[in-house]
């Protein structure tokens, strides 16, 4: 892409009035950018060992849970819970990118990779899943066919479309993150040495550039993108379903996929935000990670927060006029009962506290106060799918045909192990994050120099704005 | 994509005024006609309450019948207003220019509207003020805000004085371009209606600034008001198929699917009577055809989980509901009918672009996917009721009078008259959102290519 | 006859901002010349005197009033006349919550709508100094003055940059 072949108006000197990026030749961006893969700090080197070491204590502390507590899935809420938000997080961060292009935002473009690359991190959500799909019981139980929404199917049915649909998800946000990533992989191939070439020369598949590419480009982000939110939406559905609801007698709750999936959304948008934050500072990405993208972040955070109160309250406010026993039941398990701490943290660190912090656009617009936010989000998902899950696997499986829910089961409380494996898992997925940035740069650069090419700030008759080709 | 045209402004206010400056000839007799058609409705509606509600076809078990499915409805289709105003303008759509004004007046129409039913429906519609007001402070007796039914008319009540504030406030600009444009009368009404509006800087920022300050808070009141009306139903659970926690963003997104096929249908008919050909363009239709591709998808999601989550439960009453709903007779047809026109028909043939940019396809199609709606609220509401039977020892289904469906009838009339009478005295397009986006738009060159481009103010 | 204001009428935007800065090289005070225009154009882009406000100020206000009023409504009338219904709370925080939101937002909403029209300063029934071709596309730059000293030289200004037409108003 030339970049020279831009005539838009007059190009204003000091471009930060429009609030756009410097304006950069294509070339310096590439080099730079590719630059950012390779000579990792030692800082970078001493945290991806921890993780990685931390994921090793994770996994083993998994098998070794499965050992010392496989038979016992009342043991296995915390395991539960981390699912969900490993898939949470890592399942709604390539959707954040995608939604935004879609709704041909400019801002998005710094974003979009590094976003994509959560996908990989869906590796981690897989693993933890394992032990789960092992331990749910089949539809026919005690000779009875149990509440789910597999009316009629075969008995292995959950646990077999549940984890094709997790590994679906994986492979489609892989195929999103590759689709965009051609012409970058290229970039690589033509600025880069040693093995990143190689890698660059095998998965650029002879990219240069053509019209043709670029359409078929386009076309297939366009495609990917909507396959995974339209897997994303279903794999929300069939995890909340499967692993959540059908496991409580009574419990019927039509908004709980829905409203996991726009938690999820919240918790994407927070991850995003957060290694959006480290690779800006620690891989010195300043000049291309423009403030505008942590300030439209922030409003889509804002927004994701609001939502999160409304499909909680018209949840909610349904259960609670309702009274019948199984309302009554239901609010009593995942509210008012054994994980009472849980949601009023919980409700504080993923509404309250970042609609009040969020609500100032003096923090919308400052990185440091956005990657705050976005933190005291992912600690108020972690604890919000704790209140839901962890009560749900510990309702005793004898429980399972019953009408609806005659006993709340106690607190449960997590172990060493829950403890080890969601800070092992976490860290895996951090790592993952961590170590597709030496493959590959944190922020596209085809898209940093398709942004410079149509987005340029101008000097409109006295005054600074900018001048933004192709507008919705 | 915007497709670049240079409109001057002399010519925008020749066109665009043309419904206030020289009354379209066809005017006169729409109006009179609507206007005979509303009196006619009046005088049912007198009528009604004047014998009571025996006239209709209400009764046990079925209390809420077409009224309410009309309530519905409408607090619908004024879902319109704030999703195309509001959001487009905080995402900064472009192509929202032309049909913000018409889509907040339909709002405003519509919930008028929407409030008779519930109004009429009581009976006596005079001892409303018992249960909304509160009214009696020597007795010490208030209403029960515990109840769904003080909820509802709260929240109408904040949606439609927000809404009608909000359009002034947006009109403030195009009144004082009619004060400029004519002369006695109307100029004195236009010119105290504008305020003294001048059009410096600094009444152009509050525009912009309040603009988009009044499309953010109008924003969450837009979707508090269905998401109200849906708790209507949904806090109860003795009536089958009501109590779903899903049914507030169910309620919120349907409404979204009717009120944007409803300007899409107001579009087409501002388009073709007003002859506005060079504002109300194909590409206009194109995106919003997109727009409800999307928006009914997502609600066909919702209606699936609605649907499954009943299911899910294997209550046998729910199952019954279900069962009747979708296979007894006249229900199933009821169902077929809406299932093709609210999804199966439009859906499809708006994924073709051809049909997008075809304005009689997309005023059919857009027409088409209110039948549907309409009878998704009717679905939603009577079967649920009508199945209570056995408790009260009647065997009738419901069947709406003629008295229903006049009146039923009537409240098209009246939103049309009054979207009729308006546009004679208010524009339907706003003209400075027209012209803004002549001045904000330029063509540059990338390359060999002319590629249009828009001015966006530095933040 | 003094004159206490001037309007000088260009077609074009350019020639419009050219008038703006000869007035301030001229020396006249930023508030004492404005700009008219018939469509928003992008801030600043007169090189125009940026005008401040406090339009935040409003929805905030509004807001708190709102949800004061509503707590009071909502609890106290239910305190005034107790009857249980439905099984609930006399004060059912989680009902009262949605009239408590309802008015919260509306007043907001009404608090903003007068913000808006008080920071436009308006209601202005006598606006000063105008011409209905503005709202067709020209652009005014009106000059207000205390004396009538200045009046020569505003005009002179607004003629080398091109005015087309220059109305007089006391």
């Amino acid at each position: 892409m030339a970049s020279e072949a831009v005539t838009i108006g007059h190009v204003a000197e000091h471009a930060e009035h429009a609030g756009l990026p410097p304006q950069i030749a294509a070339d310096v961006i590439a080099r730079e950018l590719v630059a950012t893969t390779s000579g990792a700090s030692k800082r970078f080197k001493t945290i991806a060992w921890t993780l990685g070491l931390l994921a090793i204590v994770g996994i083993a502390a998994l098998v070794m849970k499965w050992i010392d507590q496989g038979d016992d899935s009342t043991r296995w809420g915390y395991i539960a819970a981390l699912v969900s938000f490993l898939l949470s997080v890592t399942g709604g961060a390539p959707m954040v990118a995608m939604a935004p292009v879609f709704a041909k935002a400019n801002w998005v473009r710094p974003v979009t990779r590094i976003a994509a690359i959560f996908s990989f991190a869906g590796i981690a959500t897989i693993i933890t899943l394992i032990p789960l799909v092992l331990l749910l019981p089949p539809l026919v139980t005690e000779g009875a066919r149990r509440r789910t929404i597999w009316f009629e199917a075969p008995n292995y049915s959950p646990h077999v479309w549940s984890t094709l649909a997790l590994v679906l998800l994986l492979l489609t946000g892989i195929m999103l993150f590759y689709s965009a990533a051609i012409p970058d992989f290229a970039a690589m191939r033509d600025h880069s040495t040693g093995w990143r070439q190689r890698i660059g020369k095998k998965f650029a598949r002879g990219w240069v550039g053509t019209d043709v590419q670029w359409r078929t480009l386009r076309m297939r982000i366009g495609m990917f993108g909507t396959f995974y939110f339209l897997i994303l939406v279903f794999v929300n559905f069939l995890i909340t379903t499967d692993f959540g609801q059908s496991l409580v007698p009574g419990w019927r709750d039509a908004i709980f996929p829905m409203y996991h999936t726009v938690s999820s959304f919240q918790g994407g948008v927070a991850g995003v935000v957060i290694a959006l934050w480290v690779a800006r500072r620690y891989m010195h990405l300043e000049k291309y990670v423009h403030l505008d993208a942590f300030w439209s972040l922030g409003r889509l955070l804002f927004a994701l927060t609001l939502l999160w109160i409304y499909f909680f309250y018209s949840s909610f406010i349904v259960f609670w006029y309702g009274r019948s026993e199984n309302d009554i039941a239901t609010l009593e398990l995942q509210i008012k009962g054994p994980m009472l701490y849980a949601f009023v943290a919980a409700i504080v660190l993923i509404w309250f506290v970042p609609w009040w912090i969020l609500i100032w656009n003096r923090v919308r617009r400052s990185v440091n106060g956005m990657a705050i936010g976005a933190s005291v989000i992912l600690v108020g998902l972690l604890l919000d799918r704790m209140r839901i899950f962890v009560p749900a696997w510990s309702v005793p499986p004898e429980q399972i045909h019953e009408k609806w829910l005659r006993t709340i089961p106690d607190t449960i409380f997590p172990d060493l192990f829950d403890a080890l494996i969601t800070v092992g898992m976490i860290s895996l997925a951090a790592l993952i994050i961590m170590l597709m940035t030496r493959v590959l740069p944190a922020v596209s650069v085809w898209q940093v120099q398709e942004f410079n090419l149509i987005a340029k700030p101008i000097k409109y008759i006295r005054g600074h704005a900018s001048l933004v080709a192709k507008p919705d | 994509m915007q497709q670049r045209r240079t409109l001057d402004q002399p010519y925008t206010n020749r066109v665009l005024l043309n419904g206030q400056l020289d009354t379209p000839r066809w005017w006169a007799p729409a109006v009179a006609i609507l206007g005979i058609a509303v009196i006619i409705g009046l005088l049912v509606i007198g009528a009604m309450i004047n014998k009571g509600l025996g006239v209709t076809g209400l009764g046990r078990p079925v209390y809420w019948g077409l009224f309410i499915t009309t309530f519905v409805f409408w607090v619908g289709i004024s879902h319109a207003g704030i999703m195309i105003s509001a959001i487009l303008r905080l995402t900064q759509a472009e192509w929202r220019r032309p049909v913000t004004r018409a889509a907040e007046l339909l709002t405003v129409f519509s919930l008028l509207t929407a409030l008779v039913f519930p109004l009429i429906h009581a009976g006596r519609p005079w001892r409303i003020a018992y249960w909304i007001l509160p009214y009696d402070f020597a007795r010490g007796i208030y209403p029960n805000i515990r109840s769904p039914l003080i909820m509802d008319p709260v929240a109408i009540g904040t949606y439609l004085t927000g809404s009608t504030m909000f359009l002034y406030v947006a009109l403030l600009p195009d009144l004082g371009n009619l004060r400029d444009r004519t002369t006695g009368w109307k100029n004195s009404l236009y010119t105290v209606l504008a305020l003294g509006w001048r059009g410096n800087p600094r009444q152009w920022k509050m525009q912009t600034v309040g603009g988009i300050l009044l499309s953010a808070l109008m924003l969450p009141i837009f979707v508090s008001v269905h998401s109200i009306v849906s708790w209507d139903f949904a806090v109860v659970p003795s009536v089958e198929g009501w109590h779903s926690t899903i049914f507030a963003p169910y309620f919120v997104i349907g409404a979204v699917h009717s009120g944007v096929s409803a300007v899409v249908t107001m579009m087409a008919l501002m388009r073709w009577l007003w002859k506005w050909d060079d504002f109300i363009r194909p590409e206009h239709f194109d995106a919003l055809a997109r727009l409800l591709i999307v928006v009914a998808t997502g609600w066909l999601g919702f209606t699936f989980l609605e649907l499954i989550f009943a299911l899910y439960g294997q209550d046998a009453p729910e199952i019954a509901l279900r069962e009747m709903q979708m296979f007894q007779w006249p229900w199933n047809m009821l169902f077929i009918i809406f299932f093709l026109t609210a999804y199966a028909i439009p859906v499809p043939l708006w994924l073709f672009k051809r049909v997008r940019t075809n304005i009689a396809m997309m005023f059919w199609t857009s027409i088409l996917v209110n039948v549907g709606m309409w009878l998704e609220r009717f679905l939603i509401i009577v079967p649920g009721l009508a199945r209570r039977t056995p408790f009260v020892y009647t065997w009738e289904a419901y069947r709406p009078s003629p008295v229903e469906w006049t009146i039923f009838v009537w409240s098209f009339c009246w939103v049309t008259f009054l979207m009729l009478l308006f546009s004679r005295f208010f524009p339907l397009v706003p003209l400075f959102e027209q012209k803004e986006s002549q001045v904000f738009t330029q063509d540059v060159a990338i390359g060999r290519a002319k590629v249009p481009a828009i001015v966006r103010e530095a933040d | 006859m003094s004159t206490r204001s001037i309007l000088g009428l260009f077609q074009q935007p350019e020639p419009a901002a050219d008038a703006m800065d000869g007035l301030k090289q001229a020396g006249f005070e930023l508030g004492s010349f404005d700009v008219l225009t018939g469509v928003p154009y992008p801030e600043g882009a007169f090189g125009e005197y940026v005008p401040q406000h406090r339009l935040f100020r409003f929805p905030a206000f509004g807001a708190i009033i709102g949800f004061t009023l509503a707590l009071f409504l909502t609890s106290a009338t239910q305190i005034a006349y107790p009857m249980v219904t439905g099984g609930k709370p006399i004060l059912s925080v989680f009902a009262m919550l949605i009239i408590m939101y309802e008015m919260t937002m509306l007043s907001g909403v009404i608090a903003t709508v007068i913000g808006i029209i008080f920071e436009s300063r308006l209601p202005n029934m006598k606006p000063g100094i105008y011409d209905t071709r503005i709202t067709e596309g020209w652009i005014g730059v009106v000059v207000t003055f205390d004396d009538d000293s200045r009046v020569a030289a505003a005009e002179s200004v607004l003629n080398t940059a091109g005015a087309l037409e220059i109305k007089h108003a006391s």
